[in-house]
């Protein structure tokens, strides 16, 4: 019984890509002893190495310190050692902390590197004086692996030996004490003590050891002065050493409070204009209120870099004291300048800026009026009647940029300004830009359905080309009385408007347009437009969440009502797709049409496969003839050439009581974990007995896998 | 290993440029429109760059670099013969030399001092402790999801970069994708009503592992080093099938999975959505009808769910509000709820791929120090977000997480499974 248990367990993980089922709820005390007895058992027997790693796997879940003496057999075992320990780290248990401080003794190389490693991990206390004796190691790469698992600890007696190692290490092994002690100190400064955590950054800075090692003590000995580390970070600021000047300005971001601020705004006045513009970024993230008014100044600056950059960053601080300014350059001859601060004052917060934008709006001209009239949409300000005015400029740009203002901002009241420019433009210059705003507009009103309506009254009266217009944007706002114009339109005798309803309604994005177009697949005399109406009804069966039965039902209409083969086909693969026992049985009713009895046969069998064994399945695959089989897979190669594997384990894993077989995954390689002949095409060939009959078939790769019955 | 094909001289050039100008001018920063988008940049004032680990994903990675005009691209690190050759090629082809330097251990590789950042291709057994020794020697990273095995990992990376200040992008470029970041501003800002659920697409519902394979003949070290593409992962014989370095050890061997492949994307996005960089869902209850629900302390819920996607290509996000909806998939095209929150725009306009918006936003925050859209936080909340789902279908029971002590409450068994040793000599 134990044997079998292994070998299913083995069985179930050994090969790539299996699926990892180690606990299936909660489990008692006694049930987790026992399965931890078993698998103690497992690495006490003589079990290979392939059970012993697994074994190792599971009682990183399962393991107490009773597993800890066979575990820590394995430390000094090559192939083993790191399974063992990806189950010592796990358990939390003194005992596990106690085979890995034990084995440090007797290993050397790599293996106690790995140990040491663990022993970091898990932060042992009790570990520092073993690891302590390792630092002056031979080997300095255990040397080394000591020196950050006693970083790791990072307690005070850890810290100690560190300390004093920083000084007495040899000079391959400095770094890596440096790197331990930055540990330490990064512990001292999150638990507060940040004075002492300078202390430790400022001994590695003056230390000889690897460039990264400065750079990263730089950034702690800033920290963890606050206030204080000012002067150091503007030290890196203004460094020639480029990795310095980095650490430099990403500390700047770190590091809190209004002296920071102000010392890195100081100094744009002390570099130049590449090195400003980062500045102001840096200011930017900083996220402190403290730099607005050095931001501001900065948007006043000679520099155009320097501006755009202030510009950049101003929209986070919530100011409007820079409005004026803004107005003024977004009317720049400038267009880089004058797009900056149009951008800016977009997206700048404050709740004066609208009033700044609407108080200049009646004694502007010329750009400065299309500039404000372009914010007042961007912004979604209400100025109705003062666009409106607009709207008769003589400025055709001023006029376009009013509808598209009024397209964004409009209430539902003007609706009917925006239809009479659309349709009846007082400058026929004016239509695109019109209908551009009637559509934005009426998109976006709160009571759709009045808003259809309008548009609906207004469809009566208008010319054949406004006609399109109206039900193209009818076809956007959707609901109930869109629909039923569309609808109406679809049905009429007008082959424009026809085109244009059936196209939106083929594009309908909820599931009532079922039934009208399912009318119309049924009843209109063009077949252009019965295949459109079958085929957006068909999309809304696949696109739209419902019940399988409701899908089903939607599949077997469409089926009914198609006539030809292309509309018959998608149908089975939206069936293919949602696979349920009501889409199986339309299925099996289609394979009934002779045409379409071989796709239709096909898609019962991939609903059924996915499925899996349900009773209901086996029954209706029976009535086309495919009751149930007894499948053996015998042999299965795939590949090209002489690049084949074997991956007879792989189908018959796969393979249940239907000639079809359903990988994991529909590519190859994956399925079959790897691919044994890259860039070349490849193919899969199975020989296998149905009801004890031998055949034989190949498939092209990726191809659907449905094995002939052999005669 | 090292390759004889390097010319010191260009070498050579690159180091004195660089001394050259630490001792008689501030560093080069370049902001704005200057920043390598337009035209030629001085050799000087490149980014240079070199390859961890290129295959096919890294190759398509390595060809957003190639297309800037500040990067240069010194040298490629691969265990596998042929794709240390291959990479070399495409890039002594673009730069018309024969330059590009290629080695066998990463460390060669992490100790030139005239190479300023790495792309990180490897599989995913290597990402995340490749991405730490790259930090520990000063080089900032563009780094291939899934970025780690384990929600350790995830913290770790975190830190480390934070320590050691390097710029981190991990390959989630759906963040600069604009449909992607549009869908997700909607949520974010409101414009959605309340938040009520954001959905996620896996690659699949099942943890996977990878085993130990009856064992095969092993290829010289020069063909293949097997020893250094175990790396961080559990000894086992050598075999063929495991050189997928796509599946291989993915998740720490023990709960990753679909989740966690697409899940750094999808799920990553959804975070985006919530607002939440720096959060990650509370509970995670295992899949039931091929949805696995988790939730934010806030109540919004986090799905992830296989089926009923509109079809708008594969890594589908969905974020749903109390006044509307958003769907949006690799296609680059988004469904909305109404046109009104497109406020004028068409979603043509707004676009999608090419992922090389992800790469130049690398190189912009390499140059400034901003933290780019991918940045260390964001990916590692959003792996710890699929790491939890993870454990929860392994165990298959509903976990509770203290996201301030990043702990499972009450449940020792989810834990142990945070962490996973690496294998001697390596460490994160």
């Amino acid at each position: 019984m134990f044997k079998t248990r292994l070998f299913i367990l083995f069985a179930l993980v050994a090969a790539m890509g299996m699926v990892a089922a180690f606990a299936t709820a909660a489990e008692d005390a006694q049930t987790v002893a026992e399965k931890e007895a078993k698998l103690i058992a497992v690495l006490a027997s003589d079990a290979p190495g392939a059970q012993k790693a697994i074994a190792c796997k599971e009682l990183a879940i399962y393991g107490s310190g009773k597993a800890a003496p066979e575990l820590a057999k394995l430390l000094a075992n090559e192939q083993l050692a790191s399974w063992a320990r990806i189950a010592l780290e796990a358990i939390p248990a003194p005992e596990a902390d106690a085979a890995l401080r034990d084995a440090v003794a007797k290993l050397d190389g790599r293996l106690l590197i790995g140990t040491i490693n663990s022993i970091g991990v898990r932060r042992d206390t009790k570990a520092v004086d073993v690891l302590a004796g390792r630092l002056a190691d031979k080997n300095a790469d255990v040397a080394s692996a000591a020196a950050v698992a006693l970083g790791h600890i990072g307690d005070a007696a850890a810290t100690k030996v560190l300390r004093a190692a920083l000084a007495s290490a040899s000079d391959d092994v400095r770094s890596a004490v440096a790197e331990g002690c930055i540990l330490c100190a990064e512990k001292l400064m999150n638990a507060g003590s940040g004075k002492d955590a300078a202390k430790i950054y400022d001994e590695v800075r003056t230390a000889k050891v690897a460039k990264p090692r400065l750079i990263e003590a730089t950034r702690g000995a800033i920290l963890a002065r606050k206030s204080a580390g000012v002067p150091l970070l503007i030290e890196q600021i203004r460094s020639p050493d480029k990795a310095f000047y980095y650490i430099g300005l990403s500390t700047a971001r770190e590091l809190p409070g209004r002296e920071a601020t102000e010392a890195i705004a100081a100094e744009l006045a002390n570099v130049g204009e590449d090195h400003a513009a980062v500045l102001l970024m840096v200011l930017g993230d900083r996220n402190d209120p403290a730099a607005a008014p050095a931001v501001l100044k900065a948007v006043k600056s000679n520099s155009k870099r320097i501006r755009i950059a202030a510009m950049g960053v101003l929209g986070k601080f919530a100011d409007d004291a820079s409005v004026p300014t803004l107005l003024e350059t977004a009317v720049d001859d400038d267009a880089e300048l004058a797009q900056a601060a149009k951008a800016t004052l977009i997206g700048l917060k404050g709740g004066k800026v609208d009033a700044a934008i609407t108080a200049d709006l009646t004694k502007a001209e010329g750009k400065s009026l299309l500039m404000l009239i372009e914010l007042i949409g961007a912004r979604r300000i209400e100025a109705t009647a003062a666009l409106i005015k607009s709207l008769d400029h003589e400025d055709a740009n001023i006029r376009a940029a009013a509808l598209a203002a009024l397209g964004e901002t409009a209430a539902q009241k003007y609706l009917g300004v925006l239809i009479a420019r659309a349709l009846d433009p007082k400058h026929g210059d004016d239509a695109p830009a019109a209908q551009r705003a009637l559509k934005a507009a009426a998109v976006r009103m709160p009571d759709r359905e009045s808003c259809a309506a309008e548009l609906s009254a207004a469809l009566a009266k208008a010319s054949p080309a406004n006609k399109t217009l109206l039900l193209e944007i009818l076809g956007a706002v959707a609901g109930e009385k869109a629909l039923a114009t569309l609808a109406a339109a679809a049905r009429g005798d007008d082959d424009a408007l026809k085109d244009t309803a059936t196209r939106m309604l083929g594009a309908w994005m909820s599931v009532d347009a079922g039934p009208v177009l399912l009318n119309l697949a049924k009843n209109t005399k063009e077949e252009k437009y019965q295949i459109r109406a079958l085929r957006g009804y068909i999309r809304l069966a696949r696109q739209f969440a419902k019940t399988p039965a409701q899908r089903a039902e939607m599949c077997n209409r469409a089926l009914d009502t198609a006539q030809r083969d292309d509309e018959r086909e998608l149908v089975l693969q939206v069936l293919e797709l949602y696979p349920s026992i009501d889409g199986l049985k339309v299925a099996v009713k289609a394979t009934k049409n002779d045409k379409l009895k071989a796709e239709a046969t096909k898609s019962a069998l991939v609903i059924a496969q996915k499925l899996g064994g349900k009773a209901d399945t086996k029954e209706l695959l029976a009535e086309i003839g495919h009751a149930a089989v007894k499948l053996e897979i015998v042999k299965a190669e795939y590949g090209a050439g002489d690049r084949k594997k074997d991956v007879t384990a792989e189908l018959r894993k796969a393979a249940r009581d239907l000639p079809l077989i359903s990988l994991p995954s529909d590519n190859f390689n994956s399925a079959f974990g790897g691919d044994p002949a890259p860039g070349v095409q490849k193919q899969l060939r199975v020989q296998y007995k149905i009801n004890g009959a031998a055949g034989e078939a190949t498939f092209a790769e990726n191809a659907m896998i449905l094995l002939p019955v052999p005669k | 290993m090292k390759s004889k094909s390097r010319r010191p001289d260009r070498r050579g050039f690159m180091k004195t440029a660089l001394s050259v100008g630490a001792a008689m001018m501030a560093p080069e920063v370049i902001p704005g429109s200057a920043l390598g988008k337009d035209g030629a940049v001085a050799p000087s004032q490149r980014i240079t760059v070199g390859g961890i680990g290129i295959g096919n994903r890294g190759t398509y990675d390595l060809g957003c670099f190639l297309e800037q005009a500040d990067v240069q691209f010194l040298a490629v690190c691969d265990i596998k013969e042929t794709r240390r050759t291959a990479v070399k090629k495409i890039a002594d082809q673009k730069y018309g030399n024969s330059d590009c330097d290629t080695y066998r251990d990463f460390h060669e590789l992490l100790a030139r001092d005239d190479i300023d950042a790495v792309l990180i291709a490897t599989g995913p057994n290597w990402h995340a402790t490749a991405a730490m020794y790259a930090a520990r020697a000063g080089k900032d990273m563009y780094c291939e999801k899934p970025c780690t095995k384990n929600i350790a990992q995830s913290l770790i990376l975190k830190e480390t970069m934070q320590r050691t200040g390097r710029i981190f992008q991990a390959g989630t470029q759906r963040r600069n994708l604009p449909h992607f970041a549009f869908a997700c501003e909607l949520a974010r800002t409101g414009k959605l009503g309340k938040l009520k659920a954001v959905h996620a697409h896996p690659a699949g519902m099942k943890t996977m592992m990878s085993g130990w394979m009856t064992p095969e003949p092993e290829p010289p070290k020069e063909q293949i080093d097997w020893d250094r593409y175990l790396g961080p992962a559990a000894w086992r014989p050598f075999n063929r099938a495991h050189l997928d370095g796509f599946n291989f050890e993915k998740g720490g061997g023990m709960t990753g999975g679909g989740v966690l492949e697409w899940g750094s994307h999808c799920v990553d996005l959804c975070q985006w959505a919530v607002g939440a960089d720096d959060v990650v869902p509370v509970e995670y209850n295992p899949p039931k009808d091929g949805r696995l629900v988790a939730r934010y302390e806030n109540g919004v819920e986090l799905i992830i769910r296989e089926t009923g996607w509109l079809p708008l290509g594969s890594c589908p996000v969905r974020f749903e509000g109390e006044d509307g909806w958003v769907e949006a998939g690799d296609s680059g095209k988004m469904v909305l709820s109404s046109p009104a929150l497109l406020a004028g725009r068409k979603v043509e306009e707004i676009g999608g791929y090419p992922a090389t918006f992800h790469v130049r936003d690398f190189l912009d925050c390499v140059k400034t120090r901003s933290q780019p859209k991918g940045n260390a936080v964001a990916a590692c909340y959003a792996h710890i977000a699929c790491h939890a789902a993870g454990i929860a279908i392994a165990l298959n029971r509903t976990l509770k997480y203290d996201r301030h002590k990043n702990e499972f409450i009450g449940d020792e068994q989810a834990n142990r499974l945070r962490s996973e040793a690496l294998r001697e000599p390596w460490r994160i």
